[in-house]
């Protein structure tokens, strides 16, 4: 569970969210709004790349804001960026590994673990394979394999389905959806793709102009006027 | 693609036999002229090691890498004439002291990336020679500096390596493994927390990776093998100048590691020849050896329009299209 209590970020004169709340409880969350809404400055807060100018986050009643982002993913907290960041001259099984070395845990058990979740992305046989070799959809499963090692509490994808194809965005969805029953972690997404949210996201916040306008179960959401104004306009009848 | 610690991959065989080659037949070939240009090669290939593994690994520039050299000689040296201690002893007194300099280095230059790194760097090695120049190398005498005018005392040699030839292949086994040493880091969690910092800042940080911490560890591997190869060029001559450590010494060791290739061993191979080989060349033919730096000149030139990866990796890639493998460094 992710608690935001009024979280307020500010660039100079330009407040980028203001007072935002909320609590995600579903497994699978979303988090939509149009270009310039607030979105990943809001990933970046929870994450620790952006410091909040008030407010708190905590997860799974632990304050993170207080962490350096390192620390945060150490304590269970991962996150993919809009561009994969996945090394080219790593292999896939050692852009996985990477997220666990920090751990004492033993290098043959982190090694199985990486090993199973690239068996759940589907990589599993290109593991060996280098980070410049990868297709996008691959170094994109890449990523999610990544942020399932290591027992994360939770996961955050900064638009996921960006630039993949319908049947990608299929996949990485029915992917999402069984993060929770693998390793029972929650999952947050920020995405454009209403379809992808409505079909994975239990429950949405949405955000315009760096305030909260909506939150709740993502049917109702998504219903909401408030939000379909944000994303379509509102009708100006020109006399 | 295996890269487990000790896989050996066909570049690895390559280099190693390389080693094994120069080690056996290098001293037996050269005359006194070529085994000093040689033993001077393989030292300073050490030091490159250190420069082009910053810069392949973690895409930062440090010039410093002569000057930290100059440290490594200095301590050598001053250790030499104050107590009784084996050349290895005094060699990893070295090498500690400049990782701990590196370490302090890396300091304010943590938060800085690109050119401005290199800045910081190239000033702390103007320092440094300011300082070598001040108050010059120890050579037996008195105080603090252990400077005496007139000729020096004797400077112990390793006892493995009392003759040129011996110190020629002492310098190629400490040189191939400071190579190893840097494959290891490679190969294991830290080479993949630089690989990721490289690639993203912010990725290595949402993965877990103190970015301060692997970065400070870089600039400490960098500075202990200059520390050594400081060491090693003060077991080769003797006495050291500050002459030999100048900051622009620097600045060309980074360029020929560029030009060589810094991904690839090879690439650090064909910069120390360059640096040292071809001037020791051009003097045997009777050619002015300021030739050498137009030909590097020529050579950085080739490198940033044509050749991303040096040298070497227009070798490696030959040799993948030749044999139909991915090039391996």
């Amino acid at each position: 569970m992710i608690e935001i209590h009024a979280v307020t970020v500010r660039f100079g004169g330009l407040v980028a969210l203001n007072e935002v709340s909320a609590t995600l409880t579903a497994p699978v969350a979303g988090i939509i709004g149009p270009n310039g809404a607030g979105k990943t400055t809001l990933m970046n807060v929870v994450s620790g790349f952006i410091t909040a100018h008030s407010g708190r986050v905590m997860i799974e009643a632990q304050d993170f804001l207080s962490l350096a982002p390192h620390k945060r993913a150490q304590k269970g907290l991962r996150r993919s960026f809009q561009k994969g960041q996945i090394a080219d001259d790593l292999t896939v099984l050692e852009n996985v590994l990477v997220q666990t070395d920090w751990s004492l845990t033993g290098a043959h058990a982190k090694r199985a673990e990486a090993m199973e979740m690239l068996d759940v992305v589907g990589l599993a046989d290109r593991a060996g394979k280098i980070g410049a070799a990868l297709s996008g959809f691959e170094r994109r499963l890449t990523d999610v394999a990544r942020c399932m090692v290591g027992q994360p509490r939770l996961i955050m994808f900064d638009e996921p389905a960006g630039g993949l194809s319908v049947e990608e965005t299929q996949r990485l969805g029915d992917l999402v959806l069984q993060i929770h029953g693998l390793i029972g972690a929650q999952t947050v997404i920020i995405d454009h793709d209403v379809d992808l949210i409505s079909r994975i996201c239990a429950e949405t916040l949405v955000l315009d102009f760096g305030r909260r306008i909506a939150f709740g179960p993502t049917a109702e959401v998504l219903a909401d006027p408030r939000v379909k104004a944000a994303y379509l306009g509102t009708e100006e009848i020109v006399p | 693609m295996d890269r487990s610690l000790f896989h050996i991959t066909p570049s690895g065989a390559a280099g190693l036999i390389f080693s094994a080659l120069c080690f056996v037949f290098l001293p037996m070939l050269a005359g006194s002229y070529w085994l000093s240009i040689f033993t001077s090669t393989a030292i300073f290939a050490l030091a490159i090691s250190g420069v082009a593994f910053m810069y392949a690994r973690l895409g930062m520039v440090s010039l410093t890498q002569v000057g930290l050299m100059g440290v490594g000689g200095w301590l050598t040296l001053r250790l030499n004439y104050l107590w009784d201690m084996p050349f290895e002893v005094n060699m990893l007194c070295a090498a500690l002291a400049t990782m701990i300099f590196g370490w302090i280095l890396a300091l304010p230059a943590l938060r800085m990336r690109g050119l401005y790194l290199a800045l910081v760097t190239l000033m702390a090695a103007g320092g440094l020679e300011i300082l070598f120049a001040t108050y010059q190398f120890p050579n037996g005498g008195e105080g603090v500096w252990g400077v005496k005018t007139g000729s020096g005392e004797a400077f112990r040699r390793p006892l493995l390596a009392q003759t040129p030839e011996a110190y020629l292949r002492y310098c190629i086994v400490i040189a191939t493994l400071g190579f190893l040493f840097i494959e290891g880091h490679r190969r294991l969690f830290p080479g993949r927390a630089w690989a990721l910092i490289r690639r993203s800042e912010a990725a290595a940080m949402a993965a877990g990776v103190n970015v301060t911490l692997y970065k400070t560890w870089a600039f400490g591997i960098a500075g202990a093998i200059a520390g050594a190869s400081g060491a090693l060029l003060a077991g080769s001559l003797g006495l050291l100048d500050d002459g030999t450590f100048r900051s622009s010494e620097s600045i060309m060791l980074f360029a020929l590691a560029v030009v060589g290739g810094a991904r690839f061993w090879l690439g650090v191979v064909i910069a120390a020849v360059l640096f040292r080989v071809l001037p020791g060349l051009l003097n045997t033919w009777g050619v002015d050896t300021d030739l050498a730096f137009v030909i590097f000149g020529a050579g950085l030139l080739h490198a940033l329009i044509t050749a991303p990866n040096g040298i070497a990796g227009q070798i490696h890639d030959l040799v993948a299209k030749l044999t139909g493998r991915g090039a391996n460094p």
